[in-house]
């Protein structure tokens, strides 16, 4: 039996893996759809900009709020989830019905690098469509004559982008694994992200723990209204615990995805 | 097990469909074709070889090494599949170029073995077009491409001549034949059956799952005892010939040919036969035009097997 | 002794009308999802609410129906917006591959090929999705009404309240209608089922999303006929004559739900085609 490669053939192995996924993700129907959604939510600022600027309504926006609802409702609780939902299930599903996993299967490198490889590019092509969406947000909402409230608030989006990162890495892993396991994997994330975490995360007790939205929700900096309504029914979990939680989910679910790819027979349809 | 590729007991199901049946062999180097209907089981074997399915039952193993996520083995293999499918954005060098990498080259021996490679397959001018752009032929071809790419010693082609115009398929068996010759071992399946022939004598013949008959044709045929040979000859005088033959006990039928000129013998023992016929046309004074024998190939061996 | 011709027979029996050649698409289409457990399964679960529901009605009449339970024409509006949870999972699980795999498989060109026209392919495949969705919508409404009006003994609701019969059949219809409209357009628009999928629960949710964040700035619900979910709710209000969450008018969200069914139409008929022309 051939001795099992190094760490470092293991990182080129699955960065290789990665590029190659990278172009079939990236340059895809897919990434249209997700830069329209990108756009529709710079549109959002857009439009909150112009409500700061001509007070159109009656009420005390800042930035900060405007921004922190940009962030909470269409970013971290919608496009993010959509991003890996969307790439994320079909990592290895695609594959399998466009029938060129038989490619990456027949070469001298193991499955679970494969799905790792393949992971890597799920989170660089979210990470990519991503952020520009929040950056460009942030700098509508706030570039103007006065730079102080965006030098004061450039920390909030430092820590906006991280918590986004995490939101990635923890539902990107889980939906990897989703799309590696389930035929209707489409089916199955969505009943997860809006149909378990949209119930689950405003229950009491133990159970909002086994959503990546209760975890994400204790670290967000901006209040919203699901925080808001989960805070009546139960308390947050404390920032850093959150932080290596959701790490730790990630690690779990992508090594999950690993030997579930490495073990399943992916039969191709003839 | 001894040899390149063994098979011991192997079988593959999916659910209640028995794909691969108890099937057993040993393959050592050289080209053996791997010949059956469709629904055979050919491609099914082909993928257990290849460790993309795992035996329900027995083994499968290539340089005595089980198949099944065993990612190492493929730096020995170079499988060629039987689906048109590519990463379709990519042209013909990226995309052999992108799997050299995951078979651990450095830079510039990617970029030298992608280039001999598409040499090889004729396809060096259409390196920098895509894929999406090539023809059923050229697409074969690079297919055939990523599977030699890195200089296997086993080479697994399914159904590798499929879509390819006259040319294509001469040069492609031209090549085959060359790895058999070098020593690899090559094993190609297809269901057409004078183009395997062309490639090789060494068979191994499938059907429902089972493997019917393993070697060299000819042998096989011999071996089909129930089967008499069957023997066409043209001379001058057909009846006179047939009266002269009707009395050997190996003799087991004759048929005249409509245009009366010709007869076809079945015979039991053709070795026999053949040493007898000259002698027997000589005292006869009979004139010899034509003789062949219509199953001494795969088409017959095929035909009694499967029957 | 006759012997008997093995060959080609040609068809001597009836040919059936041009009008119905639509029903062998659906038909076909029922029958292979019918044949799937996974699908089945979520049907069963789709029924649960109506067992519920029906269970409510049995208590609601044992106890009196001024008690807890109150059994008017909400409680029908109610159980029919409550399924919209069904019937968005079914319309993706049912919808969103119906012309897609098609399109994937070069499979129009055999249909167009026959006797049918684009319309019967269209309607054929419409009539798939609408089965399944009337299926968890129109037929356990009809039968939770007519358990009503059986379980009441002096036939006091059916006096008061038999024009919901006809508010549940159309409100019934502009959800199944609409959802299947949808559905089939975004099926029409790519080859993968998983793409159009994806994107008919983003239309969903990005317009809630949408309602939330406008509404959220603006303070106000006048602007709840952004999201799609809304204005399905709102037209509800309107057929059953009850009072509406959100400000916003229920003609224009009948008005919205018109235009995106009009366009869905219109985009199935435009890609529902045997053969694609490059320029």
């Amino acid at each position: 039996m051939m001795r099992s490669p190094g760490a470092a053939r293991t990182w080129r192995d699955a960065k290789n893996v990665a590029f190659i996924t990278l172009d079939t993700l990236f340059w895809s129907k897919k990434t249209i759809f997700v830069a329209i959604v990108s756009l529709l939510i710079i549109g959002l600022a857009v439009f909150g900009r112009l409500i700061l600027s001509y007070h159109w309504v009656n009420a005390p926006f800042t930035p900060a709020q405007v921004f922190g609802t940009l962030m909470s409702t269409a970013v971290v609780h919608f496009l993010v989830v959509f991003v890996t939902l969307f790439y994320g299930t079909a990592l290895i599903s695609e594959e399998v019905e466009g029938k060129t996993i038989t490619y990456l299967f027949t070469r001298p490198v193991s499955k679970a690098v494969v799905m790792l490889g393949k992971y890597l590019a799920l989170l660089w092509v979210s990470a990519l469509l991503v952020v520009p969406a929040i950056v460009l947000s942030y700098l509508v909402l706030y570039v103007g004559a006065d730079m102080r409230p965006f030098m004061q608030d450039v920390g909030l989006l430092a820590k906006d982008m991280g918590i986004v990162f995490l939101a990635l890495l923890a539902y990107g892993s889980l939906f990897g694994l989703i799309g590696a396991w389930f035929k209707h994997s489409i089916l199955a994330g969505l009943v997860y992200a809006f149909g378990w975490e949209g119930i689950v995360s405003y229950l009491p007790g133990f159970t909002r723990k086994l959503t990546i939205t209760h975890y994400i929700q204790s670290i967000f900096p901006h209040e919203n209204t699901a925080g808001a309504i989960a805070m009546l029914i139960g308390r947050r979990t404390e920032p850093a615990e959150a932080v290596v939680t959701l790490v730790l989910m990630a690690v779990f679910f992508s090594a999950t995805a690993c030997l579930m790819v490495r073990e399943k027979e992916y039969v191709l349809e003839q | 097990m001894t040899g390149i590729l063994a098979a011991r007991n192997l079988s593959k199901w999916y659910g209640q469909v028995i794909a691969v049946n108890n099937v057993g062999f040993t393959l050592g180097a050289g080209v053996t074709g791997l010949l059956g209907p469709n629904g055979a089981g050919k491609s099914s074997l082909m993928k257990l070889i290849t460790g993309q399915l795992r035996p329900s039952q027995g083994e499968i193993t290539v340089f005595g090494e089980r198949a099944w996520n065993n990612p190492g083995l493929f730096r020995r293999i170079g499988f060629c599949p039987e689906q048109d499918s590519f990463y379709e954005r990519m042209t013909g060098a990226e995309f052999l170029q992108a799997l050299l990498r995951l078979n651990g080259y450095g830079e510039a021996e990617v970029r030298r073995r992608a280039q001999d490679a598409l040499a090889l397959v004729a396809l060096a001018d259409a390196r920098d077009k895509k894929i999406a752009a090539y023809s059923k032929g050229m697409r074969q071809r690079i297919k055939l491409a990523q599977a030699i790419a890195h200089d296997p010693e086993v080479l697994v082609l399914d159904e590798p001549l499929a879509g390819m115009d006259p040319v294509g398929r001469h040069e492609t068996i031209r090549l085959v034949r060359r790895w058999g010759r070098e020593g690899k071992c090559v094993i190609v399946s297809s269901h057409i059956l004078h183009e395997v022939e062309a490639m090789t004598s060494n068979i191994l013949l499938m059907h429902n799952g089972e493997v019917l008959a393993e070697g060299d044709v000819h042998q096989i045929r011999d071996l089909i005892d129930k089967h008499p040979h069957n023997i066409y000859i043209r001379c001058s005088d057909a009846r006179r010939l047939a009266a002269a033959l009707v009395g050997f006990d190996d003799v087991v039928g004759i048929r005249f040919h409509p245009e009366g000129d010709a007869v076809t013998v079945e015979s039991r023992r053709p070795d026999d036969f053949y040493r007898r016929l000259p002698e027997l046309m000589l005292e006869a004074g009979l004139e010899l035009e034509e003789i062949t024998s219509p199953d001494d190939n795969l088409q017959a061996v095929f035909h009694y097997l499967v029957k | 002794m006759p012997i008997y011709d093995l060959s080609y027979r040609h068809w001597s029996g009836e040919w059936t009308s041009h009008p119905y050649r639509w029903w062998v698409i659906t038909r076909q289409g029922i029958r292979l999802l019918a044949q799937k457990k996974r699908f089945l399964f979520l049907m069963i679960l789709a029924a649960l609410p109506f067992v519920v529901r029906a269970v409510m009605l049995y208590f609601a009449t044992v106890l009196g129906r001024s008690g807890i339970i109150t059994v008017d024409a909400r409680f029908f509006e109610q159980f029919l917006t409550q399924q919209s949870f069904f019937v968005f999972i079914i319309a993706i699980y049912a919808g969103a591959g119906l012309i897609a795999n098609d399109l994937k498989v070069n499979a129009l060109q055999i249909y167009l090929s026959k006797p049918i026209t684009r319309r019967d392919y269209m309607i054929g495949k419409l009539g798939v999705v609408t089965f399944f969705l009337g299926v968890v919508t129109l037929l356990p409404a009809v039968l939770l009404f007519l358990l009503a009006v059986v379980f009441e003994t002096d036939g006091k609701f059916l006096e008061q309240y038999y024009w919901a019969l006809g508010a549940i059949v159309a409100y019934s219809l502009v959800i199944v209608f609409t959802n299947a409209l949808l559905v089939l357009a975004l099926s029409s628009l790519t080859k993968s089922s998983r793409f159009a999928g994806i994107n008919f629960a983003a239309i969903f949710f990005f317009s809630q999303i949408l309602y939330g964040i406008l509404g959220g700035i603006l303070r106000t619900s006048r602007v709840a006929w952004v999201a799609l979910g809304n204005n399905l709710e709102l037209v509800g209000n309107l057929i059953f004559g009850t009072e509406p969450r959100y400000q916003s008018p229920a003609w224009l969200s009948l008005a919205i739900l018109a235009a995106l069914a009009a366009a869905s139409a219109l985009v199935v008929h435009r890609r529902v085609q045997a053969v694609e022309v490059v320029r």
